[in-house]
């Protein structure tokens, strides 16, 4: 059986190629053997990781960790293939682990699914394997996985753990090859992701114009206020129906059309369009690397391919150029300039929203003086008066801070270079605006 | 859980791009796949899943051991049963909305029958038929401008060429549309509305939220004064930035403050353009399809609309239909719902317009109107970016070749990804030859390139033999790569939105690069 599943395979493996980069020392037999015993890591087993799964076992590997938390909801099964409905409500990871091991009757072939966070694992579990695929849907877990495999490099050792990462996102999409400390990292290109789109909110409280800004205001400001701590679930039917109502009153009260049921799902769950073609052609692309590198047959991706179906079929292959001053893998400090008037809330504010930063817990400490700790609380407490006091007063031009993250294994050397502007904050204009 | 309620969910991901009416379509769909292997079942994967209606899949073969390597879509239940059948069983697992059929027939058979295949909506051949086959079936499709599709696997490599007479398509959902506003040439309510701003009279939090539309009718009434020509619009670099800085800015009373002042400032690109009928849309009003005669013999719905169209802009003073789209700007609610609607009314009253062209044009051939609303309303949405391409048949190539020839010294990426494609084709045919050594397939390829041997490169003579010694079709990556770009193109076709490839497309697998080309 097992060598019916790598015969598709074999004749690739059978003689070096023009563009193998080390034809001497190419072994075939060895290539098929680094199929069987490399242990692969496979984070996320969604849309991305069910074609993953299926290209990197019907390629020859055999010994597969699946990572994943979330479990199987009806609108994945336009895409997800490994599930049914009969799968609806359970752990994602497990059941594409199950459809494997019923699909393929091979002793060899081990499959093991982790129903958790990938933070809930440390770095003695990410040690045991040699390349990590990911097919994830949010930055966050990137950003994580990513620093985690950085920091992970020793060079005194040979240790690196290359990560391939894959990104869908309607009929667009891209695919990488991280080499820790080599190439590029994921940190190094946080500033090439899209913008979340936000609104201010003195448009969503005051001047709404858009169906969006009623469903904003309806999930920010109305639903705390009228339920208090009852959190909105998106996942129950019933909350999305009080939402898109509460909104619709909105909308009516301001003369704005077009607020449904869908666009008010959309925009509480933040949708990503996604479908299976273009997680076809990503995870392709992805397992094709990981199959490259395991095997030495053909160089492997260097190191970013961008794809985008909706205006004909493009790509672009260049190689993304590592950032000095990258949190994770770079060496310089990164340099920020500062508004007289800021407190220490509103440098914390900007590395939050700022793209190049993007922190969700941020901490900022001067030399070992702490200036704000997020987590843990007492230290939150104890600290969280310097949030009002003003950044110039704490730290002067050309001083440096370390920032750091709770959700994230990362610290950040910042300089604060300069001060400019007024003293005192500008004055808003929208809050003076007549009802 | 109610059907359409259930199905609104499990396609919820998808309708956010091509809506309701794409979904419709892609559920009344037919494709045809020829020949049951790796690359097809990956195919129609990506259809099955987002529920096109109905898939053919034409094979006589039975299957074997070798043909379960590498295909997640057949079992070992399978063997010896038939290919079309096990690969159609096991996708329609997927997906209990989806019909699918197995013919086992011989293709020469089927070939005889052209009402067999013009029930498709896309005819994919995903591995070598016979080169007469092949032309017997374009000839049979491309009258009916159904579209045929040509898919290679070859080792790391894969391409795709479509062969379609022409590809008309509304709703091309380009990606960054400058707006519409019709700023140059107000009509009179829109005009009216942004007289009856007096920004002196404002107070300053009612300065701050004027929308741009009316801070940029102002400006450009004081700059055509001061310019002296009261048509003209600020287009050269110089213009704008002079228009920019001392018409726009010079409005504000403080521009560091005044979001609405500072959006009109960065908007100018995308809101302050000339209005005028796009070239690539005004050409296709002098095609010969929209004649009386031409259009009574081929009663052609994309060129009735065409012709409808034409009428309007010449009866509207040469203006397409507006859009009527908003996009989002500082103003208070009122302001900007007051506007939305002035651009609404206008959008309707031109939709109307449109409306009764079409009934007197399709009278006046003495068509019956079956168009339905949802193609009017699309038409005005989408005028300016209507997309019209003519397609060409699989073995015209010349311009490539040529290109090939004048290059051949230079080994870019570009140049060895057409090596490829050449490659690929060569290897189809040293199939249908006796010999099927390396010399052979270069000698093959020199023939079809035109190239003669001693001409070759380095660079190229790696690439052939690249292709030669890992020259299967069944690498799981590649299939389901190009799985995933033909389930795409055919996605695109049959909901008709999104552009779709014309005509040709090439993946290499070991520089991880793709390139694309129009063959003619």
């Amino acid at each position: 059986m097992q060598s019916l599943v790598n015969s598709s395979i074999t004749p690739l493996l059978n003689t070096p190629g023009p563009f193998n980069e080390f034809p001497g020392e190419f072994s075939p037999l060895e290539a098929v053997k680094a199929l069987k015993e490399t242990r692969v890591l496979m984070i996320g087993a969604g849309g991305l990781g069910c074609e993953i799964l299926k290209n990197l076992v019907f390629t020859g590997f055999r010994k597969i960790d699946i990572i994943d938390m979330d479990t199987i909801d009806v609108s994945n099964l336009n895409r997800q293939f490994l599930f049914r409905e009969s799968d609806i409500g359970k752990s994602k990871a497990e059941a594409a682990a199950a459809f494997l091991r019923r699909r393929i009757k091979d002793e060899s072939l081990e499959i093991t699914s982790h129903f958790c966070a990938i933070q809930e694992k440390d770095q003695s579990f990410y040690r045991q394997f040699s390349v990590v695929i990911c097919g994830l849907d949010n930055v966050e877990a990137r950003r994580w996985i990513n620093a985690l495999l950085v920091g992970m490099v020793d060079s005194a050792l040979n240790n690196l753990i290359p990560m391939v990462d894959g990104g869908t996102e309607g009929f667009r999409g891209q695919s990488r090859v991280i080499i820790p400390t080599v190439t590029s990292c994921f940190e190094c290109s946080l500033d090439m992701l899209s913008p979340k789109l936000t609104y201010p909110v003195c448009t969503i409280a005051n001047t709404p114009r858009l169906p969006e800004h009623c469903i904003e205001w309806a999930s920010q400001l109305e639903w705390p206020r009228r339920f208090g701590d009852r959190k909105f679930d998106a996942d129950i039917p019933e909350d999305v129906d009080l939402m898109h109502s509460i909104a619709l009153a909105r909308a009516k009260e301001f003369g704005i059309a077009n607020v449904t049921r869908s666009l008010t799902l959309g925009v509480v769950k933040n949708i990503i369009p996604a479908i299976a073609s273009t997680n076809a052609i990503i995870a392709a692309s992805c397992c094709n690397e990981v199959f490259k590198l395991v095997t030495s047959c053909n160089p492997v991706l260097d190191n970013y391919m961008m794809y985008s179906g909706d205006e004909s079929i493009f790509t672009y292959t260049y190689a993304h150029a590592k950032k000095a001053n990258c949190p994770v893998c770079g060496t310089e400090v990164r340099a920020i300039s500062a508004l007289r008037w800021w407190t220490l809330r509103n440098l914390i504010d900007v590395l939050k929203t700022k793209q190049e930063f993007l922190l969700k817990l941020p901490s900022v400490a001067k030399a070992d003086i702490p200036l704000y700790i997020a987590l843990p609380e007492h230290l939150r407490l104890l600290t969280e008066n310097n949030l009002n006091m003003k950044l110039i007063d704490l730290v002067s031009p050309g001083e440096e801070v370390v920032v750091t993250d709770a959700n994230l294994p990362i610290s950040m050397r910042l300089l604060v270079s300069k001060y400019d502007g007024p003293d005192v904050e500008p004055q808003d204009i929208s809050s003076l605006l007549k009802s | 859980m109610d059907s359409e309620i259930h199905k609104a969910a499990r396609y919820d991901r998808q309708v956010r791009l091509w809506q309701r009416g794409g979904q419709a379509r892609l559920e009344h769909s037919h494709v045809c796949v020829i020949n049951g292997n790796t690359t097809s079942a990956e195919i129609l994967k990506n259809l099955v899943l987002p529920g096109i209606g109905e898939f053919t899949i034409v094979d006589l073969k039975t299957v074997s051991d070798a043909d379960l390597s590498g295909n997640f879509f057949l079992t070992e239940t399978d063997v010896g049963s038939s290919i079309a059948e096990a690969i159609c069983a096991n996708l329609c697992e997927l997906n209990a909305d989806v019909r699918g059929n197995a013919v086992r027939e011989d293709l020469l058979k089927l070939l005889n029958d052209s009402g067999f295949w013009r029930r498709f909506d896309v005819v994919v051949v995903t591995e070598r038929i016979r080169k007469e086959q092949l032309e017997r079936l374009e000839g049979i499709l491309w009258p009916h401008n159904i579209p045929l599709m040509r898919v290679w696997t070859c080792g790391f490599s894969g391409a795709v060429r479509i062969s379609r007479f022409e590809t008309a398509v509304v709703d091309t959902h380009d990606p960054s549309p400058t707006f519409d506003l019709r700023l140059d040439c107000p009509w009179p309510e829109l005009a009216a509305y942004a007289d009856s701003f007096d920004l002196d009279e404002l107070d300053d939090a009612e300065h701050a939220h004027v929308p741009y539309i009316v801070i940029y009718l102002k400006a450009l009434e004081h700059w055509r004064k001061t310019n002296g020509s009261l048509l003209a619009l600020p287009l050269s670099y110089p213009e704008k930035t002079d228009f920019r800085r001392n018409y726009v800015e010079s409005m504000a009373r403080n521009m560091g403050l005044e979001t609405n002042f500072i959006e009109a400032s960065q908007s100018i690109h995308r809101a302050l353009q000339k209005t005028n009928v796009p070239a690539s849309v005004a050409e296709l009003f002098q095609r010969p399809e929209t004649s009386d005669s031409s259009l009574r013999e081929t009663k052609a719905p994309f060129w009735l609309l065409i012709r409808a169209l034409k009428e309007f802009v010449s009866s509207s003073g040469g203006f397409l239909p507006l859009p009527g789209v908003l996009p989002d700007m500082v103003s208070t609610t009122s302001s900007y719902v007051l506007l939305q609607q002035i651009y609404r009314k206008k959008a309707l009253e031109d939709k109307l317009t449109f409306l009764s062209i079409m009934l007197e044009l399709h009278e006046s051939l003495g068509f019956e109107s079956d168009f339905d609303a949802e193609t009017i309303a699309n038409v005005c949405k989408n005028s300016a970016l209507i997309h019209l391409s003519n397609g060409s048949q699989l073995n015209n190539h010349n311009n490539l070749l040529s290109r090939l020839s004048k290059s051949l010294e230079q080994s870019s990426d570009h140049n060895l990804l057409l090596v490829s494609y050449f490659g690929i084709v060569a290897l189809d045919s040293l199939a249908e030859q006796e010999s099927h050594d390396f010399s052979h397939f270069v000698q093959t390829f020199c023939d079809i390139t035109r190239v003669p041997l001693q001409n070759l490169t380095e660079p190229i003579k790696n690439v052939l033999n690249e292709l030669y010694i890992h020259n299967t079709s069944r690498y799981l990556n590649v299939c389901s790569y190009m799985g995933g770009i033909v389930g795409q193109e055919i996605l695109k076709i049959v909901t008709a939105q999104y552009i779709p490839l014309d005509n040709l497309y090439v993946f290499d697998g070991i520089k991880s690069m793709s390139e694309k080309w129009k063959a003619l």
